[in-house]
């Protein structure tokens, strides 16, 4: 739920309509000009129809150099950002050998596995000697080494289920697992702000899909009684199973899940729940368990957990933990595990040393460290940015904060000036966010650290005078207490 | 820092609308947006020709009939066609909004607007002959191409292609 004011919401609404009416004027324009342009691929149809990429041409490239900028080091805190030159107005994009160190609030950095870690990296380099950097092999064929099986243990362990299974990519993990457990005559009910790699499974799954309102409880028992009472569309008949997806901290709004209930929801009307940990997982909870640790919700309740790990351990892949009988099946029906080739050995070994380091197996406390550190880092960047007047999304906890910008034209603004001063955000426009809702999206690390933060929060606030975003009445600086830098 | 007092805020929650083409109509302020666009359109056509009132009004009816009948009711697809692989090809905008459920408020709203163009406009021309012909043509297309039996009809296969 976000609170804008009025006229922003006038001005936005005006300010896409004026982007729209220049683009499709630029477009009629083009249509003259090309009309005598010799086209040799006569009898052909066209790839793109007119309207289907009017978006990426007349917006998305407009603002090209805000988005996909190379980094030229390891994602830690501070990297270095390529710098991009454009003689066409951002329609090509030149890389230049310069680059500039900047603050990096964009990564999914959370508990600092990044860039180089003294327990990991030695462990890593080792299996990379060992087993090298791929196993040239499907998981079925010859391409599940020791540290596959040690790895599917321990995220079994580490997540509280009997049985996991790996996959060398996170988002083929959930476009590829949900059409093996559900087809035609099945229904799938997600939230309405899933991601996109739900919403391809669950197009490519052949089950009709139905949508809730985000984290409502309420709307999702109304959408289950509808939909059960009614059966299949047409003939009526019942349903042959009923999946809910939804996910741990959304990564566009930061927000927790409101696990308790839904999940209380589905046990009510029988529905089976899949839970999607990609951001949660390592990051939020205790000991780093994720969501269901946080929200006191015991695994077993939830039927399918699926996790990334890109974001809290360093690596690449995906995991789904499970009962045994499903992983068993999953086993022997995903394609992304019969047919594709099993993840880097160096990428498992990472993952196991990361867990190890969070569970505290390595023989440190530098796991629980971390996470109390980016607890700590979110909930204080939190808060001083809301009282500097920022509208910023997502519940305490969570290191993912959105800072609403709203207007098109303050995206490339905020983006460009922060690049300027050294600091490295992540803006996220239509259509990964609503067409109005354009954000600031800001990834908090345990890696960062208070000086990081400050000189952040400074950045922020100056950039965030100069474009126009802080919606919200900024509380008074309070007098100095003891331990609180009062901002300016 | 902050504007106290003088800001109204609207709540946003999300709509449960996966067309990412049609649910921006769903959130606070469009309507709004809507008639201030069609009033500032007014003041421009009055200002920049120094026509009567009436006269401006016929033009801003017109224009809003070229515009709205070409994106609402010609084109057809999404501008994003890649991200939702097409599932919205055959269908205009109008038949997109709402998920296809006929009769919402947005609906009603739109089909009252050029009603409510037409009359301001005939009105203040004394329903003078050119100027009522043309109006009347424009108000009648586009009520009739907001009626719940015209979703999917494609008269004589007119735009019936992709």
């Amino acid at each position: 739920m976000v609170r804008l004011p009025y006229t922003t919401a006038l001005t936005t609404l005006f300010s896409y309509g004026l982007l729209f009416a220049f683009g499709q004027l630029r477009d009629f324009f083009r249509k003259f000009i090309d009309w005598f342009k010799a086209k040799n691929v006569k009898g052909y149809a066209p790839i793109c129809l007119g309207l289907e990429d009017f978006y990426v041409r007349r917006l998305y490239l407009r603002i090209q150099d805000c988005f996909g900028r190379p980094i030229a080091s390891a994602p830690d805190s501070w990297f270095d950002v390529v710098e991009r030159y454009s003689n066409d107005n951002n329609k090509t994009l030149q890389r230049t050998s310069n680059t500039t160190r900047c603050l990096n609030l964009g990564s999914y950095n959370y508990l600092g596995f990044a860039a180089a870690d003294e327990y990991c990296t030695p462990r890593v380099i080792e299996s990379l000697k060992k087993y090298s950097p791929s196993t040239c092999s499907v998981r079925v064929d010859g391409g599940t080494t020791k540290l596959h099986t040690e790895l599917e243990e321990l995220v079994a362990r580490f997540v509280g289920k009997p049985a996991a299974i790996l996959f060398g990519m996170g988002y083929v993990t959930n476009s590829a697992i949900i059409p093996c457990l559900i087809g035609k005559g099945g229904l799938i009910i997600s939230d309405s702000l899933n991601h996109n790699s739900i919403v391809n499974g669950a197009r490519g799954s052949g089950a009709t899909v139905r949508v809730f309102q985000h984290n409502s409880p309420a709307h999702l028992e109304d959408v289950l009684r509808e939909q059960i009472a009614g059966g299949q569309p047409r003939t009526h008949r019942p349903w042959k199973k009923i999946i809910v997806i939804v996910e741990g901290i959304y990564s566009m709004e930061g927000e927790l899940c409101k696990l308790p209930e839904i999940i209380a929801v589905c046990k009510k009307y029988k529905a089976y729940t899949y839970l999607d940990e990609a951001h949660s997982i390592g990051a939020v909870g205790q000991s780093g368990r994720g969501v269901c640790e946080l929200l006191g919700v015991d695994p077993a309740d939830v039927d399918i957990m699926m996790g990334t790990f890109t974001k809290s351990f360093g690596s690449c892949g995906g995991y789904i933990a499970a009962s045994k009988e499903i992983i068993q099946h999953l086993k022997h029906s995903c394609p992304a595990h019969l047919y594709a080739t099993s993840m880097s050995p160096p990428a498992v070994q990472q993952v196991i040393s990361a867990i190890k380091v969070i569970l505290g197996e390595d023989g440190s406390n530098r796991g629980a460290q971390k996470l109390a550190r980016i607890r700590e880092n979110s909930n204080f960047f939190r808060s001083e940015l809301k009282k500097m007047g920022f509208e910023v999304l997502g519940d305490n906890d969570s290191p993912v904060m959105p800072i609403m910008l709203y207007n098109p034209a303050k995206i490339p603004a905020f983006s460009r000036e922060c690049l300027r001063q050294k600091v490295a955000v992540v803006t996220v426009a239509f259509p990964a966010t609503p067409l109005l809702l354009a954000r600031a999206r800001i990834c908090i690390s345990a890696s960062h650290s208070r000086e990081d933060l400050l000189k952040a929060l400074d950045v922020i606030s100056r950039v965030g005078d100069l474009v126009g975003i802080k919606y919200f009445p900024a509380e008074p600086p309070k007098i100095a207490e003891a331990g609180h830098n009062k901002l300016e | 820092m902050g504007r106290r007092g003088t800001s109204y805020y609207v709540e946003a929650a999300p709509p449960v609308d996966v067309n990412k083409n049609t649910e921006w109509f769903m959130y606070p302020g469009v309507w709004t947006t809507y008639i201030l666009l069609l009033f500032f359109a007014w003041l421009l056509v009055l200002s920049v020709s120094g026509c009567s009132p009436g006269a401006a009004w016929t033009v801003v009816n017109l224009a809003h009939f070229a515009i709205t009948y070409h994106f609402f009711h010609w084109k057809k697809g999404t501008p994003f066609a890649a991200d939702d692989q097409g599932i919205y090809n055959r269908l205009t905008w109008w038949e997109q909004i709402d998920n296809g459920q006929q009769l919402t408020r947005n609906r009603k709203f739109l089909t009252v607007v050029p009603v409510v163009l037409y009359l301001m406009a005939s009105h203040l021309t004394d329903y003078e002959q050119p100027m009522l012909f043309l109006n009347t043509v424009a108000v009648l297309v586009l009520v009739v191409a907001k009626l719940p039996n015209m979703h999917k009809v494609r008269i004589f296969g007119i735009n019936a292609d992709i």
